[in-house]
């Protein structure tokens, strides 16, 4: 029988969401296809996370639990990786799309001599391999991408799938790893983290991005007001990243993170093709711009013509109005 | 790569647009700018390389005229269906018996964003690696990325030869000024074909391949409420709750 084999990323200490979005759909490919569907999980802390991963029906667990996971370093990673491919020979290995996989999906699918798609916005099964939906050309259009090959990696954007859960007691199986300091290519010297809890982009439920349009500390102070009243992550567009404004972290966008919230509300963004690469599949858009013709208005479906410092405060106060 | 700002159609699955319209990827144009930067502070040499067809010349020419010091073109008739991993191996290829310190990529294409090519190159050479580079320095010898993670920024340190993917958040790209263009017709372009590498043809078979194309399920624009502040703004925070459901 063969397996769909699903890579669950820890980040921050939690399960990533968008990875069981993987999993919830490489269980519904596996049912279809007879096929058994495996996860597998590598972390310091990795069998703390068994429980979680159990209730999306994966048949048996994986399970790389090594200290040197603490942090994200593609040498170990990777050495896991094709450990574990190795071992359990799928026919499919399946990634959320985060920073962590894509930075070592290529060199696994060279060691592996494994076919490869990133970053799709859907994948099924076919005879003799994979065929995806991807976004091209700065995500105006999509192409369809076949990988013919008895082994396929595959990488999928998040909020692609929805959750589903399935309870199986899945099997926990703990695979051998270690690690020789000499065989390190690089060394992590910190790690810069943006100040504060701040909400997963991938995974908020509800995003406020600030542009170009937000100029002085009143501004993000009411972009902060408006989040927290939303309990929804802050993004930014490149403009405001790249000023040093807002941390590069919350960049939403082709460069930055693709982001597919309930709500996602663009104030003083134009809507640039890089931008709206990372944003156009949420749910409700909310544009708030003072410029009738920008470009957002076209993806939003609710776009307010206004100065954003006139239009927030009493945006804020309504809110807060009916979530009271 | 095809410029991605160019007029586009999609007919029967199939993409049609100015292929005369060749651009050099964003990216890639931060890592030339990283390397001239690298090289002003550190001395050394900055050599650009591509895979393309005859016309992929201009975007060397380009390279060359922000100021790197000479250029490799791998003659490609433009008619293969290569894959990343096809361009991995050939850049492997070339890179196998040279001499450098860095090999600078972009993070991913602008027109199919794979970003699958850098890390299969440093796989095949056995390079230290790192992706997704926002800022880069030079320490005893060492590089130093300052690497966008998933939630913080990672500082790491690579030995030499080692192979970095840029961001264009790293920098902004010099745009080439009219010496560095004339310069840049007398910069030497070295012309290799792909036969001579060494590797065998039938290993850079595609394993993906794209079979068609199509529209993107369109959004809908929405309406927009122009008007007095105070009121278009209470009038959609209201709507978000009782038509979108979203509060
Ligand atoms: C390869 C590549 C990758 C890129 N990746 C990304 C990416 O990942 N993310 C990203 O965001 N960009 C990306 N960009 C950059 C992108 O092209 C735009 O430059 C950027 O998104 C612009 O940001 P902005 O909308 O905030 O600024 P601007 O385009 O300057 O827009 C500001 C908007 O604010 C409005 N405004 C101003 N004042 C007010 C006010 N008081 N009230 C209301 N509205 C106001 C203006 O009308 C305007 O529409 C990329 C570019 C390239 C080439
Ligand atoms: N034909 C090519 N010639 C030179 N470099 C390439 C070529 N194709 C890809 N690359 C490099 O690989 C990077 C990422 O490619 P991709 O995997 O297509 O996203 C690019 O930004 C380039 O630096």
């Amino acid at each position: 029988m063969s397996t769909i084999l699903t890579y669950i990323a820890i980040s921050d200490g939690k399960l990533k969401r968008s990875s069981l979005e993987v999993l919830s759909h490489c269980k519904s490919l596996a049912d279809a296809a007879g096929a058994s569907c495996e996860a597998v999980v590598i972390d310091a802390n990795a069998s703390s996370f068994i429980e979680g991963i159990q209730k999306y029906g994966a048949s048996k667990v994986h399970v790389v639990e090594d200290p040197i996971f603490k942090n994200h370093m593609n040498t170990p990673l990777l050495k896991a990786l094709s450990k574990v491919m190795s071992s359990i020979n799928p026919s499919v290995f399946a990634f959320a799309s985060t920073e962590g996989t894509k930075d070592v999906l290529g060199a696994l699918a060279a060691n592996q001599n494994a076919a490869v798609i990133a970053d799709v916005a859907s994948f099924k099964l076919i005879d003799g391999g994979v065929t995806a939906k991807r976004p091209v050309m700065a995500a105006k259009i999509m192409n369809n991408t076949e990988a013919k090959s008895d082994k396929v990696l595959v990488s999928v954007r998040s909020g692609s799938y929805d959750l589903n859960e399935s309870p199986e007691s899945a099997e926990v199986v703990n695979i051998d790893f270690s690690m020789d300091d000499s065989e390190m290519k690089s060394t992590l010297r910190e790690i810069i983290s943006a100040s504060g809890d701040t909400i997963d982009l991938n995974e908020a439920e509800a995003i406020v991005a600030a542009g170009r349009g937000v100029k002085d500390e009143d501004g993000k102070a009411l972009i902060s007001e408006l989040a927290s009243v939303l309990k929804a992550g802050i993004g930014a567009s490149r403009a405001l990243t790249e000023s040093g404004v807002y941390d590069p972290s919350l960049q939403i966008g082709q460069t930055g993170k693709v982001v597919s919230p309930q709500l996602y509300i663009a104030v003083g963004i134009s809507g640039a093709i890089q931008h709206v690469a990372g944003m156009a599949n949420s749910k409700v858009i909310v544009a708030i711009n003072k410029d009738p013709d920008a470009p957002i208005f076209e993806v939003a479906d609710y776009g307010i013509v206004g100065d954003l410092y006139k239009v927030l405060p009493p945006f804020i106060e309504e809110i807060k109005k009916i979530k009271s | 790569m095809p410029d991605v700002y160019a007029p586009l159609q999609i007919k029967e699955g199939e993409l049609i647009m100015d292929a005369d319209r060749m651009v050099l990827n964003a990216y890639d144009a931060s890592a030339v700018e990283e390397a001239l930067v690298l090289k002003e502070k550190h001395g050394g040499e900055v050599e650009v390389v591509c895979i393309g067809p005859a016309k992929a010349s201009e975007t060397i020419r380009k390279a060359l005229a922000m100021g790197a010091d000479k250029a490799t073109h791998i003659i490609a008739s433009g008619d293969e269906e290569y894959d990343s991993a096809s361009y991995a191996k050939i850049l492997s290829a070339f890179f196998k018996d040279k001499e450098y310190d860095v090999i600078g990529l972009g993070k991913q294409s602008q027109d199919t964003d794979s970003g699958l090519t850098g890390s299969m190159v440093a796989e095949h050479l056995s390079l230290p690696y790192t992706t997704n580079a926002v800022g880069l320095e030079v320490e005893n010898g060492n590089l130093v990325v300052k690497r966008q993670g998933d939630s913080g920024q990672e500082m790491i340190e690579l030995p030499t030869p080692c192979a970095v993917t840029c961001s264009n958040d790293m920098n902004d790209p010099r745009i080439p000024n009219l010496k560095g263009i004339m310069a840049s017709k007398r910069k030497p372009i070295d012309q290799v074909e792909i036969s001579s590498l060494g590797i065998d043809e039938t290993e850079l078979q595609a394993d993906t391949k794209v079979t068609s194309y199509e529209e993107k399920p369109a959004r809908q624009a929405g309406k927009k409420y122009e008007g007095e502040a105070e009121e278009v703004a209470r009038e959609v925070a209201q709507l978000l709750d009782t038509e979108a459901n979203v509060l």
